[in-house]
């Protein structure tokens, strides 16, 4: 037994912009079904920065310090005595989100709408920018040697991808419009390709991110001009929508629209963009409430669903594509930073910059 | 622990299967509550199942063999004794249906929303696991449903083969204004002929070679009967379809009886197009018209015990009197009279017989 009393060093977010590293306990495990991870590698995300931002993301509210991040990989070394599925050092992709199992969502295997998820980094519950972190061992999935820690926190976001083109029942030979060039936006174009998409077009606003696109996955990219002052909003945005329609041969419209920016013009371009009987998927979150074009969605018999998060099969899926080179993740990874530098990396997140794309930060050593 | 000490005036006496045909009644340790979200039961109530007379004369169905002696009974209703700490939906007192299958929810199969199919189901007189025929029972709470006060426990004691009928029901899709064939007048097969008239089905033909089971079905939920002969499966199918007026055949066909005739005839009544779903179980390998399946575009599904959903709405169904499951109850006997319950219903009499639980008192 080690003289020395271990520490668990975390990236805590104490209230609003306030944020710090500090020394905790080891977390124990909670029961027969718990593993302790080392963590490796946490990429960061959109809501992690949107927590230490404004302190809320609809009603999940900071009342309390939590620890961030989400997007994870490490090392087991511990499990309970009912662990099958995992060893102690074995490598794996944390699945950040653990459902209660119990209720109506997850018995008919919707757990990623269990009302008690605990998910990492969402208040109350802490994530895992700490040293060690405990999660249900079903929660973990071994990956290869071949995959760095940090394609193992890539496989968070890629499942994010594969969820959206599961709820979006993609087929082969269909024609896919993706709205944003960021990770999600780039992984939902690699993710249609895998599905043997027809045509896939990425579009932003940033010239640099669809260029990037268009080397990533996409078949075509667009940039939409911005409309002139004193233009009826959705009027500028059924042009664009219908542009991208004859750019791209895509004839009555595309099959599919994922919608991963949650910006309102973006949003109105997909509902206009989309075939009749087309699917428009829903995963970016921006403003709560927007001026979306009901009566096109109806007229067109559009079939409109939404997206969050991932459900039963995603994980594995995702560390199949990324471990096969399907996906490139590690493409998407542009700046690394140690964790001491954590408040570092969530400021240059902040910035917005183009150029910036996927940040992670390394686990404690 | 208190374990004996706890409800001592409550008998655990319970109908142990040791081998085939061979039972006795033996007095077992109480079961008490291990988690915050478990519910400690009296059993009221159990209705024979087919597959519990199965393993009292065989010992074996398929690969679940019975090793060591284990306690019959799965469809039960029972009376809530004491509820764990994080118990919210039932209190001490309540009545209600058990579900009697526990999944692992850790599996792909059980995150998936398909915990039917669970890798490790601990399910009630499957062995390993004793079953319901017995005194006292924990249970899960979200496998324990509530009884509306105006439900009797013997109603109660009827929702798991009602869920088992609304699960096959829903494999088949069935939709308002269609039409369904069912194969076997059995509970199980009278229950899915009420299903279906409660989805809206327009016409619900029973099919069976016993005429005072279609005669019952005539007043319970069938719109039409039928009796097949021993002719082929072609020539049964074009009668009954002739006989039903659905020249272009059924939108739905659910076997629910297990023999080999009737699911070959089912595959000649379903519509090009339609869906057809294996309820019923009876021999493991059988000659099946497949040249027919592939050449009608047939959906062939497999349908196995509830999942998600199902059991709340059995509850639903008998609640709201839209499937009056007390005509099915023929028979209701004292626990010390199991066995001559089960030879009864191998026998083929009535159609479900209940049996009190150990404390019930004689009224």
């Amino acid at each position: 037994m080690s003289t020395i009393t271990e520490i668990n060093p975390v990236f805590v977010l104490h209230s609003i912009k306030n944020v710090s590293i500090e020394n905790r306990e080891v977390p124990k495990l909670r029961d027969q079904h718990d593993v302790r991870v080392h963590i490796e590698q946490t990429g960061i995300c959109g809501s992690d920065v949107h927590y230490w931002q404004r302190g809320r993301i609809g009603d999940f509210i900071l009342n309390s310090p939590i620890v961030l991040g989400h997007e994870s990989s490490g090392t087991i070394v511990e499990v309970g005595s009912a662990v099958q599925n995992v060893k102690v050092g074995d490598r794996v992709a944390i699945e950040p989100g653990v459902p209660c199992r119990r209720c109506d969502f997850c018995r008919e295997g919707a757990y990623n709408l269990c009302a008690d998820t605990v998910f990492a980094a969402t208040p109350p519950w802490d994530g895992t920018l700490q040293k060690y972190y405990i999660v249900a061992s079903d929660y973990c999935y071994p990956i290869p040697s071949h995959m760095s820690s940090e394609d193992g926190a890539m496989v968070e976001p890629t499942a994010v991808a594969v969820q959206i083109c599961k709820v979006a029942d993609l087929r082969a030979n269909q024609t896919v419009i993706v709205f944003g060039c960021g990770p999600i936006g780039a992984l939902c174009q690699a993710m249609a390709k895998v599905y043997g998409a027809k045509k896939v077009i990425g579009v932003d606003i940033s010239k640099s991110r669809t260029d990037f696109a268009k080397k990533y996955a996409a078949d075509g990219v667009f940039v939409p001009e911005i409309a002139p002052a004193g233009a009826d909003p959705v009027d500028a945005s059924r042009a664009i929508g219908e542009k991208i329609i004859a750019q791209f041969g895509l004839g009555g419209g595309a099959d599919v629209i994922l919608e991963c920016t949650g910006a309102e013009p973006c949003i109105q371009a997909g509902v206009f963009a989309a075939k009749k009987e087309g699917t428009y998927v829903q995963a970016g979150m921006g403003k709560e409430n927007v001026v979306f074009p009901i009566m096109m969605a109806c007229i067109r018999a559009l079939n409109i669903k939404g997206s969050i998060r991932y459900t039963a099969g995603c994980y594995p899926a995702s560390v199949d594509l990324v471990a096969s080179g399907k996906i490139d993740a590690k493409a998407l990874i542009t700046h690394r930073f140690k964790f001491e530098e954590a408040e570092q990396a969530f400021e240059l997140v902040k910035k917005g910059q183009e150029d910036v794309f996927k940040v992670v930060i390394q686990g404690v050593q | 622990m208190a374990t004996d000490t706890e409800f001592g005036d409550l008998s655990n006496l319970s109908f142990v299967l040791n081998k085939p045909s061979d039972v006795t009644f033996e007095t077992k340790p109480k079961p008490t509550i291990q988690s915050p979200y478990d519910v400690l039961v009296k059993v009221n109530y159990t209705g024979i199942c087919g597959s519990d007379v199965h393993y009292w004369v065989h010992g074996a169905i398929g690969d679940f063999v019975v090793k060591d002696p284990m306690v019959l009974g799965h469809e039960s209703s029972g009376t809530v004794l004491k509820v764990g700490d994080k118990v919210a939906s039932v209190k001490v007192g309540d009545r209600v249906a058990l579900e009697p299958g526990t999944p692992c929810r850790r599996c792909t199969p059980c995150l998936s929303g398909h915990y039917n199919l669970c890798n490790e189901m601990k399910f009630a007189a499957t062995p390993p696991y004793d079953g319901t025929l017995t005194g006292l029972w924990c249970s899960p709470e979200d496998f324990c449903y509530k009884l509306p006060e105006h439900v009797s426990l013997e109603e109660g004691a009827l929702v798991e083969p009602l869920a088992v009928a609304v699960h096959i029901v829903k494999q088949a899709e069935v939709k308002p204004g269609q039409t369904v064939v069912v194969m076997g007048a059995g509970p199980v097969g009278l229950l899915c002929c009420a299903v279906a008239k409660a989805y809206g089905a327009s016409k619900i033909v029973s099919v069976d070679i016993q005429p005072s089971r279609l005669e019952f079905n005539e007043t319970f939920a069938a719109t039409h009967t039928f009796t097949p002969e021993r002719v082929s499966a072609e020539e049964n199918a074009a009668r009954l379809l002739k006989e039903t007026d659905m020249p272009g055949g059924a939108d739905a066909v659910i076997d629910a009886s297990g023999a080999e005739p009737s699911i070959q005839t089912s595959i000649h009544v379903v519509r090009r197009g339609g869906i057809y779903v294996q309820g019923g179980m009876g021999k493991p390998d059988i000659t099946f018209p497949i040249v027919a399946l592939c050449v009608k575009e047939v959906t062939c599904k497999g349908s196995f015990r509830y999942s998600s959903g199902d059991y709340k709405l059995a509850v639903e169904l008998v609640a709201s009197g839209k499937v009056d499951v007390n005509k099915l109850i023929t028979g209701k006997v004292k626990f010390e009279d199991a066995e001559q319950a089960f030879s009864d219903v191998k026998a083929g009499k009535g159609i479900k017989i209940l049996i009190k639980g150990p404390n019930e008192k004689e009224t």
